[in-house]
């Protein structure tokens, strides 16, 4: 007998780790967390420079926001989904540490890349046009950036959980996805957004959290009708939701497809 | 300390139900597993024979826990695969085998590292045992290799590595010989035989006779979600008709003669089979008096006729129960 027991921090290293080494093998996710970010993250300054220096920034954190997204939902769902793809979910699960702790492992790292390609947007586009980008509340806009993580990640873990429920999840993600840049205002400031896609958007935890994000850069900003404060409630009581969801999820999922006995189905 | 059965299940029964058809509005219900009763000995090698469908994955993967089973009772290690599959999951080992189940695009030694983590293998012995069991199964020289540029042979090595990393007390194979070429399936019956020698307990699927015949110390035939015999190898031998099998080739046989061959006393079954442009009858004898010219009185009017005796095969048992099963 070699081995006893997991240990929870290894386990989730091990998968950061298989994830990097992953990515370093095949670094196609460039072009949806980073290449697609800035080219947006460009042209939205080449359109919005003349509205003054709060717009563009307004039309930069949708783009840092898109990054993230990009990472966080692609990079979790798809390593998962990958998993049944591969035909290496089945060794996984006969290991003894919970599934949880991989997907966790995963959106940890999906989420620091994002950030970073988040991040790099905002360089990006700050050196191009060679003019500072303004913040009005540098320290609190930090904390808040975290925040919005977190929203992505609670978000991540969910669809990762449908990856491991059905092979049908790719599917789910690709119109989420689409729902995700319209719906969140990523792109579009939500209300302009038609009536009948706010319930959409309003179950997306960063569509709070990056309406907050830009009550906190830029002053004057109107953005939902309940200002920052209510922007904030409604961001955690999403990821809550989110995370609650996650959780109940995955203690089910793991004995449903241990039941129905279609983890090597893709 | 006198340790109990490493395997022991009663009555396991598992039913799929799959959706079929357009709109998934067709069920098509599949019983895999019809009452399954085993037991297993610690420090046995068991080998599970069953041709394709016959639900041999299916239990293996009930036994290691992937899979759920319907109805009945399944322990390994004294443990209930479903109540304690957390606790009893890092001492056992499962090969499924194949070409999928790998990291193509990383090496072997990082897919060994990776589940050497998730297995909990002790952080200061993790590298010399990753070592180990690369050297073990022959891998040295192509362990930082990425697995896409391995062979299939390759590939299940790696299977088999991962499968004994952690050092599990029973060890699951299910097919493990299946697509390899002769050589590297020869190789890996030597790894298997080395693995009991360290004291595993090995449970084994295969649907070749011969290799249950070569590595195993007892076997069960498993044929549609049951099993039809469950004896040790020299059981088996005595299991069905007699010891005698006597194979009659010509171009074909008509009716009556078959039913000739049927009545001759001490001939308890026959079994035809095309044999290129031949018809092969292949009788069981229980009986040391019949000699072939008995045979070949009932038979003229042939202008090629062979009539030989040969040893009964192991693989001659196990095709007749698996046609019994059948009809
Ligand atoms: N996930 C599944 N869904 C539906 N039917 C299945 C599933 N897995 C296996 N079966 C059916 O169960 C029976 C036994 O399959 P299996 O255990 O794979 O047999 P073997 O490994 O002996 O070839 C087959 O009829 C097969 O089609
Ligand atoms: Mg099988």
């Amino acid at each position: 007998m070699v081995a006893r027991s997991y240990s929870r921090g290894r386990s989730l290293l091990a998968v950061m780790r298989l994830a990097v080494l992953t990515f370093l093998a095949d670094p196609q996710w460039l072009v949806p967390s980073l290449i697609a970010p800035v080219v947006f993250g460009l042209v939205s300054y080449e359109l919005f420079a003349g509205s003054g220096p709060w717009f563009v920034l307004y039309a930069i954190l949708g783009a840092g926001m898109m990054s993230m997204w990009g990472q966080t939902l692609y990079g979790s769902g798809w390593a998962t989904g990958q998993d049944r793809h591969l035909g290496t979910l089945e060794p996984t699960l006969t290991a003894p540490t919970p599934y949880l702790y991989i997907v966790l492992g995963r959106v940890i790292w999906n989420t620091l890349a994002g950030l970073l390609g988040g991040a790099i947007v905002f360089v990006v586009v700050a050196i191009t046009y060679g003019h500072p980008i303004p913040l009005a509340n540098p320290l609190l806009f930090l904390l808040m950036f975290a925040f919005v993580i977190t929203t992505l990640a609670a978000v991540g873990v969910v669809f990762a959980a449908a990856y491991v429920y059905t092979r049908y999840a790719g599917f789910v993600q690709n119109v989420g996805e689409f729902a995700f840049y319209i719906g969140t205002g990523c792109m579009f400031p939500v209300v302009l957004l038609p009536f009948w896609s706010n319930p959409v958007s309003l179950v997306l935890p960063p569509t709070w959290a990056l309406d907050a994000l830009r009550y906190l850069a830029i002053p004057g900003y109107q953005g939902f009708s309940w200002g920052f404060w209510g922007d904030m409630a409604g961001a955690l009581g999403t990821t809550a939701l989110y995370l609650g969801i996650a959780g109940t999820v995955f203690r089910r999922v793991e004995r449903h497809v241990l039941e129905a006995g279609d983890l090597n189905d893709w | 300390m006198s340790k109990g059965p490493a395997i022991h299940t009663r009555d396991v029964r598992r039913v799929f139900e799959s959706r079929k058809g357009f709109f998934f509005n067709e069920l098509v219900r599949t019983e895999a597993l019809r009452g399954v009763d085993l037991d297993v000995a610690d420090g046995e090698i068991f080998g599970l024979l069953g041709p394709n469908g016959a639900g041999k994955t299916t239990f293996t993967k009930i036994l290691s826990t992937l899979l759920i089973p319907t109805s009945g009772t399944v322990e390994v290690l004294g443990m209930d695969v479903v109540k304690d599959a957390v606790r009893l999951r890092p001492r056992i080992g499962l090969v499924l085998g194949g070409e999928r189940g790998l990291y193509n695009r990383i090496s072997a030694r990082e897919n060994l590292r990776y589940f050497a983590d998730l297995y909990g293998v002790p952080m200061e012995r993790r590298d010399r045992r990753i070592q180990e069991v690369i050297d073990r199964v022959d891998l040295t020289s192509a362990a930082d290799r990425r697995v896409e540029e391995f062979s299939r042979g390759m590939k299940q090595k790696l299977h088999l590595a991962r499968g004994i990393l952690h050092g599990p007390e029973v060890l699951f194979l299910d097919e493990p010989t299946i697509g390899l070429d002769p050589k590297s399936a020869r190789e890996t019956r030597k790894l298997i035989r080395s693995l009991v020698a360290d004291g595993v307990t090995i449970f084994l699927t295969t649907h070749y006779m011969f290799e249950a015949e070569e590595l195993c110390e007892r076997i069960a035939v498993l044929s549609r979600g049951r099993i039809v015999a469950r004896d040790t190898v020299a059981g088996l031998r005595r299991l069905v008709g007699g010891d005698r099998t006597i194979e009659v080739e010509a171009y074909g046989f008509d009716e009556g003669e078959v039913a000739r061959l049927k009545h001759i006393a001490g001939v308890s079954r026959i079994v035809s089979e095309e044999f290129g442009p031949k018809l092969r009858l292949t009788l069981r004898v229980g009986t040391t008096d019949l000699s072939l010219d008995t045979i070949r009185n009932q038979l003229t009017n042939h202008a090629e006729l062979t009539v030989r005796e040969r040893r009964t095969s192991l693989e001659d048992v196990y095709l007749d129960l698996v046609e019994e099963e059948a009809t």
